[in-house]
């Protein structure tokens, strides 16, 4: 509110209309309440309701947000307002600005309570308490009930939770291997033996799963160290072609227990 | 213990105590040796001979207890020497939703905003960070919402003994209606 006056000199508005920062509409509706000298018990909504909504206008001229709150109770002025205008009936009883009223008379003592810690806050806040403190562990310092509320309690359970977590890190997993090198050497010898050559960059790059790819290059290397298979490339970066090597594997040289045998001879 | 030396025994457990103490844990310092009512006197004296030769220090009650406080008019020289540039002072807002927490605790946050006719989540998250206000359960209506009340650190921010001593909002129409008459 403190800024009211400073910026009504350089934002250049109507002469009805200033510019201020209020905390909602019961506050904006309390200032124009104030500023037209009327009672708080007999609210001329006619023009009070006008004055409100050219409050909303220019806010929203000047691209400040208008909280919805604003418009409902420019929405609920305009109702009471038709209501004003219309001849009361006998059916209707009591005024149809009570409830109003006694929103605007709760929020004044709210306000002005406010007012009263705003005063406090000014000097207490230039208060400081003696800093002395004795050599105690932090750790073990003694909480008042009052001071334990859900918040601590729920911070309190969330630091533990990540200090378990930070002591009990997920075990690695080691998932099973989808792809065996005995299957892809059997694959590949399979296919040098019937089509007598193949080609592996092509065979590679068809392989979306780049697990499958690893599989298929460490089983052509087993093949060309076993020499059941030759690899050659004409130029380098080209195509590697597979073809069939001097020696020849049975069935038997694809069983992993076996192959040991194999290297030893 | 000797009587004569209890004033400085008091000025020294109110220097190193964390938060304020009461005359009765003093009592109990001293093995119930002397009764409450005696350091309560003494407190009391103590502060006010601490408050004529003005001092740097001072006693004040807050919070239920006694503490150790600068006087305000250092706090200029305080902050310059601690390197604080500013304080966040508190929103009208944040002392709106602070002063209805006080006078209506427990309270719930739509009862807030019905009150004050704006949203106040926001503010009242700021006061929680800044521990002003605490939740204290949750009410048992739909929805259950959290309770609101005052903390400790209200108590003494505010140097209030406790939370009833701020002015009654009653008073406050009373005055309201004589003026408006």
């Amino acid at each position: 509110m403190e800024v009211k006056p400073d910026l009504a000199e350089f934002v250049p508005l109507g002469p009805s209309v200033e510019l201020a920062f209020f905390c909602g509409p019961l506050d904006l509706l309390l200032h124009l309440i104030r500023k037209n000298e009327v009672s708080i018990y007999d609210i001329p909504i006619l023009s009070i309701c006008d004055q409100y909504n050219e409050h909303i206008r220019t806010m929203q001229e000047l691209d400040l947000e208008v909280a919805g709150e604003f418009l409902w109770m420019a929405a609920w002025l305009l109702q009471l307002k038709s209501k004003m205008l219309l001849p009361r009936t006998a059916t209707e009883e009591g005024d149809p600005r009570e409830e109003l009223v006694e929103r605007l008379l709760a929020y004044r003592r709210v306000k002005e309570l406010a007012s009263i810690l705003h005063d406090k806050d000014l000097v207490r806040q230039c208060i400081w308490p003696a800093g002395v403190i004795a050599d105690l562990d932090d750790e073990d310092i003694e909480l008042d009930w009052e001071e334990i509320d859900l918040r601590l309690l729920a911070e309190t359970y969330l630091h533990v939770m990540q200090r378990f977590a930070a002591a009990h890190p997920p075990p690695i997993q080691v998932l099973p291997l989808k792809y065996n090198v005995q299957d892809k050497m059997r694959e590949i010898y399979q296919q040098i033996t019937d089509d007598d050559l193949m080609p592996l960059t092509r065979h590679l790059n068809k392989r979306p799963d780049p697990e499958e790819v690893v599989v298929l290059i460490v089983a052509t290397l087993e093949l060309v160290r076993l020499g059941a298979a030759r690899a050659e490339q004409r130029a380098p970066f080209s195509e590697i072609y597979l073809r069939r090597g001097r020696r020849s594997l049975d069935e038997a040289s694809f069983d992993p227990n076996r192959r040991e045998d194999a290297d030893e001879s | 213990m000797n009587r004569e030396s209890l004033p400085a025994l008091i000025e020294a457990v109110i220097l190193t105590a964390r938060s304020p103490v009461t005359s009765e844990a003093i009592s109990m310092a001293t093995d119930r040796e002397i009764g409450e009512g005696e350091i309560e006197e003494a407190i009391v004296a103590l502060a006010a001979s601490w408050e004529e030769a003005e001092r740097g220090v001072r006693i004040e009650k807050a919070a239920g207890g006694w503490r150790c406080v600068t006087p305000a008019q250092f706090d200029h020289y305080l902050r310059t020497f601690h390197g604080i540039a500013s304080r966040q002072k508190l929103s009208q807002a944040a002392l709106e939703v602070m002063a209805i927490v006080a006078h209506r605790q427990p309270v719930t946050l739509p009862e807030i905003n019905f009150i004050r006719g704006a949203n106040s989540a926001a503010v009242t998250r700021t006061l929680l960070d800044r521990k002003l206000v605490r939740l204290a359960g949750r009410k048992k209506v739909v929805g259950k919402p959290f309770l609101y009340r005052t903390t400790k650190e209200f108590l003494l921010h505010f140097g209030l003994e406790k939370a009833e001593d701020l002015p009654d909002p009653e008073d406050l129409v009373e005055a309201e209606v004589i003026a408006d008459a």
